[in-house]
């Protein structure tokens, strides 16, 4: 990660944690589509985010603390259930700390 | 239609226990009094795998700031002192939910869930018409052997909750017992709104919806988002 990253560069980092948790929760061979339509539907969401006006930003500091922390507690998650849990909280955490940016 | 005491089952007796937990009847206090952002700390905190209480105050910096101020102080601007004390007890509370063990912390945010909601629904409606662990019963059909989470008993305008903590929990026999009871409620020509309380974003719960063919058209989402609206009149089942 860059030193003064922008928030695009920060929610690239998140998309990528985003695809760790779902390679890990669609190990649940039931949770398969429900796995990867969500990983899909916040991944888009979080793209718009950092190619629009805002991606381009550098983060202040407290924010890119804020998002490479809760990149950080997703990749602590080991069991696949709670990867699940993680590919809809880790989102919402980062979008909260992004919102400080907006 | 008439409501009925779920059955005291082994189940039950396990449950009304965690229901009884202290920690439940706090951590829904204050979520019910929470904003969305403490919320989001709240479902994180009890997701996750850290204890340290100061990496979430800096994954949450609107909450426990400093942050800009900026022209929208009620979102992003410094947390006022009363803000800031319910942000740490909210995280304080979850800290202690997330110290449990993985299968008793999984039953106490259910019963967080269904604690929020009924405090919720009292807001609007008088409390002792709020009840839990209700079964619904119906001439000439067998009745569900699952009770409703939160029931709101008023004659001419009931309804049945069932509360998750994650948009996982939405599944085809929630969606069936929740249309089934609003269903034979029309039969017996007594409306009955049905509605999903979940402790997730919206967005994943729409995800886990559109995959699901159990009816669920006539059955309202609340999500995370939205909680607040239990309490506001007119809104229940819309």
């Amino acid at each position: 990660m860059a030193t003064n990253p922008t928030l695009g560069e920060l929610l690239d980092a998140v998309i990528a944690a985003e695809d760790v948790l779902a390679d890990l929760g669609e190990s649940i061979d039931s949770e398969w589509s429900y796995v990867n339509d969500l990983r899909q539907s916040w991944t888009d969401r979080l793209a718009d985010l950092a190619t629009g006006p805002v991606g381009a930003r550098p983060a202040n500091s407290s924010v890119v603390e804020a998002i490479e922390l809760a990149i950080d507690e997703a990749g602590r998650i080991t069991d696949p259930h709670r990867a699940i849990d993680w590919l809809s909280t880790l989102p919402q955490v980062v979008l909260l700390a992004a919102d400080t940016e907006s | 239609m008439r409501f009925q005491d779920a059955a005291r089952d082994g189940r039950a007796v396990v449950y009304a226990a965690i229901q009884a937990d202290p920690l439940v009847a706090r951590a829904a206090e204050l979520l019910a009094n929470a904003s969305q952002a403490e919320r989001i700390l709240a479902r994180a905190v009890m997701n996750g795998e850290s204890t340290e209480a100061d990496r979430w105050r800096r994954m949450f910096p609107i909450l426990f700031g400093p942050t800009p101020a900026t022209d929208n102080p009620g979102q992003t601007g410094v947390p006022r002192s009363s803000d800031r004390w319910r942000s740490e007890a909210i995280l304080a509370a979850s800290l202690a939910v997330a110290d449990r063990g993985e299968q008793v912390r999984s039953q106490v945010r259910g019963a967080i869930v269904e604690e929020l909601t009924a405090r919720l629904l009292a807001r609007r409606i008088p409390a002792a018409a709020v009840r839990r662990e209700r079964r619904i019963l119906f001439d000439g059909v067998p009745a569900e052997i699952h009770p409703y989470d939160v029931t709101v008993e008023v004659s001419g305008s009931a309804e049945a909750f069932d509360c998750k903590w994650g948009a996982r929990g939405i599944n085809a026999d929630v969606l069936h017992q929740l249309d089934d009871a609003r269903t034979h409620a029309l039969d017996e020509e007594e409306p009955l709104r049905v509605a999903l309380v979940v402790f997730d974003a919206e967005r994943s719960c729409r995800v886990r919806l559109e995959a699901q063919t159990a009816p669920h058209a006539e059955t309202r989402l609340v999500g995370l988002e939205d909680l607040d609206s239990l309490a506001r009149p007119g809104r229940a089942g819309q």
